[in-house]
């Protein structure tokens, strides 16, 4: 099977990541991706980097070779944004090779916004190596959320897989057609909107079939529901925001204040 | 019986959708017994899923519309009470349970219902345990719902509807796509339930396995109820027309029962299901004294050696992920004959035909199409030569008119005159049945005429072999047979038709050649005759042979001396019947 094959998804581990309550895990994604935009320079970045990369891999369990293959396409992406802020912000030039210019403004923004991206990004993967989506749904309806709404999500995360199946199913298909016009990429079009238009019919359809499923089987009866696997709160999973705050805190105060180094 | 034992019932129910000026369903009377299985049948289109949401009631407080007459399930008029009340007592699973599904994981999945009705959680798990049991699902209980077989998505699909503990269950097609022997293990857990006195209504199209042990059959056409009653009653009464006019399949068995009975004035207290049955009926009428002689068949035309369309030496494929999908398989098709490739589903049948149409290249081994090794075409080219007409026809199609999508395929392969392309596009309609709909959008046609146009959008490339992944898919018998009529014809024409599938009666039918899988390995090729006998073969593969070869052995078994080859019920019936005849006369 084709699916389910990347590495970017939940698995079973026995780590302290993936015991921590979901709703946690998830203001933690916020609160550390609030910390990024505070930083003014690429050090504290680089600092909230290396704490989350040894997080991930001591505290999630997660290796560094799935690390990697999932995070390769952003890490990429954030060394391209790293390039252009160097040579495109305007500033004091440093350096030239031909007609670049690195100017000493680039040298900061540059490596800030790589490692705003590749952090904010990273951390949201460790959510998801770390949490069963099931859940964080449970969670979000335990905190008020109607689970109705809740689980929409969830049910976004169910269907993916069916959808790329089903794209792959119409490439194919497709291809085998041949191609009636000259212009290829009067053809490109053309072969992008009927993806659009076949994925979107069956999607309905399938989309109907699945809400008169949830009907049949009670879905929204009642404003509540028992959950057979509930996860608990644990006022130790609260240390992992206290921490994250402590560093933040000593990040930003070294940047304003010159203490420590 | 009492009347307290009526599950549900439709008293004069008749049903229009809020978008349709006729009628769904029209003056539809009928009951549903306790603890009993019934059967509900009828051609595509005749109203079988509306009474199906008629009973879990959906219909009319979701869907609207306009209903008249009293839908009663458990004593209760659906047309007053919540649906929440009904959830509770009707069960549900749909032809694709895939879909229905709304968590990820086997158990999460038995459980969700009951999570919904506020069932105490330490219930729930009681029943998630015990229904794990009842499917045979605990090895998967940690399963992915997308990572089980078909047979085993049906039973699932079973258990979520059970969880609900339900007075009655409907099951919509339940082994339409499944092989022979998931089929069969899904009739057995249907008929455990009603042991334990479930009361079930099973939508199918081909009436094979339950005929023999269903309590009542429900005959639907268009909207109409034409009868219901014991399979005995249904059969006298309908049976011919069953088979012939309204698309049912019925077993091997029974066709030949009734048709001695209808046209050959054969007189028989039962109509016959099983071969014992058949057997013992065709005894009594003295029609097993003398050999039975089949008429000689017209010697295939003896020409010089069929041209050599492709050939496969030494296949292997494996996928990225490691899925080892072809394993050391060798063969070859020739012009103008017709194969099957059979086996169950992950059995290496559509890596196979994706490797003949150019979509994945051969990694190992040797794989020539059309005198040119297949890792020297492109795609493009290649599909002037080999066709394939997919599961579903509507991936194929890239325009909005029933023309246009075939005229695309006129101009892929660069005919660009005008007068030959209508012409050639007028042909094809004419031949496949299609003039009716040449504006219409490819997505509103029926499922019948969306096959044929798949079909006809290949055809116009004129290939040299035409691929037909599983004929009978979302088919009735109409449609498979006149679509099978037309690959017979095509197939005379020169063109060679390779067919996948696991419907062995079509196999047995049609193909003069076939072609086992089983976890990537070729099995088997040969003729079809020749693989019934190989018991371990099928066994490997999922395999079951039909009833009517079952029959032949066992006639054969008893002495009767059978003389050229069975395919078809007719060739057993004319060798019953003529001699008959003679006999008579």
């Amino acid at each position: 099977m084709a699916e389910g094959q990347h590495s970017l998804r939940y698995i079973e581990r026995d780590a302290v990541m993936h015991r921590i309550y979901p709703l946690v895990k998830l203001a933690w994604v916020f609160m550390v991706a609030a910390g990024l935009f505070l930083y003014k320079t690429p050090l504290s970045g680089a600092i909230n980097f290396v704490i989350l990369l040894l997080l991930t891999v001591f505290l999630g369990k997660i290796p560094l070779r799935e690390i990697l293959s999932s995070s390769k396409f952003i890490l990429g992406l954030g060394l391209i944004l790293m390039f252009f802020h160097l040579i495109a912000d305007p500033g004091n030039v440093v350096y030239q090779l031909g007609p670049l210019k690195v100017t000493d403004t680039g040298l900061i923004q540059g490596p800030i916004f790589f490692f705003r991206l590749s952090v904010v990004v990273l951390a949201s993967f460790v959510l998801i190596w770390t949490t069963d989506t099931r859940d964080l749904m449970v969670s979000l309806a335990k905190a008020g959320i109607p689970y109705r709404f809740a689980f929409a999500v969830f049910l976004a995360l169910r269907f993916l897989p069916l959808v790329q199946q089903e794209v792959d199913a119409v490439r194919s298909a497709h291809a085998i057609r041949g191609r009636a016009s000259k212009s290829s990429l009067g053809h490109r079009i053309k072969l992008w909107q009927r993806y659009m238009f076949t994925v979107l019919v069956n999607g309905l359809r399938k989309a109907e079939a699945a809400a008169a499923a949830l009907e049949c089987r009670a879905f929204g009866s009642s404003p509540t529901r028992t959950y057979v696997k509930d996860v608990h709160f644990h006022a130790v999973d609260l240390v992992l925001l206290i921490v994250t705050a402590a560093i933040i805190t000593v990040l930003v105060l070294r940047e304003r204040t010159g203490f420590l180094f | 019986m009492t009347e307290t034992n009526i599950i549900a019932e439709l008293r004069n129910v008749s049903y229009t959708h809020w978008n349709h000026q006729e009628p769904t369903l029209k003056n539809v009377t009928l009951q549903l017994q306790r603890g009993t299985l019934s059967v509900l049948v009828g051609p595509g289109g005749s109203g079988k899923s509306t009474l199906c949401d008629l009973l879990n009631g959906r219909i009319p407080k979701l869907l609207g519309g306009q209903l008249t007459g009293e839908v009663i399930i458990d004593g209760l008029d659906t047309a007053k009470v919540e649906v929440k009340e009904l959830t509770k007592r009707v069960g549900s699973v749909s032809q694709d349970p895939e879909t229905m599904f709304a968590t990820l994981y086997v158990e999460d999945e038995i459980a969700f219902g009951p999570e919904n009705l506020l069932v105490d959680a330490d219930e729930i798990r009681l029943t998630v345990e015990e229904l794990l049991d009842v499917t045979q699902l605990r090895p998967q209980r940690r399963n992915l719902v997308w990572h089980l077989s078909g047979g085993q998505v049906q039973k699932l699909g079973l258990a979520t509807a059970l969880a609900m503990k339900p007075s009655l269950i409907i099951l919509d097609e339940p082994t339409a796509n499944l092989d022979p022997i998931a089929t069969l293990s899904v009739y057995d857990m249907v008929l455990k339930l009603r042991e334990q006195g479930m009361t079930i209504l099973l939508v199918i199209r081909e009436l094979d396995e339950f005929l023999s042990c269903a309590d009542q059959v429900l005959l639907l056409q268009e909207g109409t109820l034409l009868t219901s009653g014991t399979p005995q009653e249904v059969l006298k009464s309908h049976g011919e027309a069953m088979f012939t006019s309204l698309g049912v399949w019925l077993p091997e068995t029974t066709e030949i029962g009734l048709t001695l009975r209808n046209r050959h004035n054969i007189q028989m207290r039962d109509i016959p299901i099983t071969v014992p049955e058949t057997i013992a009926l065709l005894q009594d009428n003295h029609l097993l004294d003398q050999p039975l002689v089949l008429p000689v068949r017209e010697a295939q035309p003896a020409t010089v050696q069929p041209e050599l369309l492709v050939e496969a030496k030494n296949l292997s494929f494996r996928y990225a992920e490691g899925t080892h999908a072809l394993k050391d398989v060798s063969f070859n098709i020739h012009a103008g004959e017709l194969l099957a490739i059979v086996g169950r589903n992950g059995a290496g049948k559509s890596t196979l035909a994706k490797l003949l149409v150019g979509l994945l290249k051969p990694q190992a081994g040797s794989l020539t199409l059309f005198d040119k090794p297949a890792a020297q075409w492109k795609v493009e080219d290649l599909a002037n030569h080999i066709a394939l007409v997919f599961q579903n026809p509507e991936h194929q199609f890239l325009t909005d008119k029933v023309w246009d999508e075939i005229d695309y395929s006129l101009l892929a392969r660069n005919v660009t005159d005008l007068e030959v392309r209508k012409e050639t596009i007028q042909e094809s309609l004419t031949r496949l049945g299609l003039e009716a709909v040449v504006d219409k959008h490819p997505f509103s046609l029926s499922a019948g005429m969306k096959r044929r146009l798949g079909v006809a959008t290949m055809l116009v490339c004129r290939p040299r072999i035409l691929l037909v992944d599983e004929p009978t898919y979302g088919q009735d018998k109409q449609m498979t047979q006149t679509l099978m009529h037309f690959m017979e014809e095509i197939r005379a024409e020169g063109i060679a038709v390779v067919m996948i599938t696991h419907d062995m009666r079509l196999v047995q039918e049609y193909a003069q050649r076939v072609i086992v899988m089983s976890e990537g390995q070729l099995l088997f090729d040969g003729q079809p005759q020749g693989l019934f006998n190989q018991d371990e073969i099928l066994q490997a593969a999922n395999l079951r042979k039909t009833v009517l070869h079952d029959l032949v052995s066992e006639l054969t078994a008893r002495g009767v001396l059978i003389s050229g080859e069975v395919r078809t019920t007719s060739d057993l019936l004319t060798a019953l019947t003529t001699r008959e005849e003679v006999q008579n006369g």
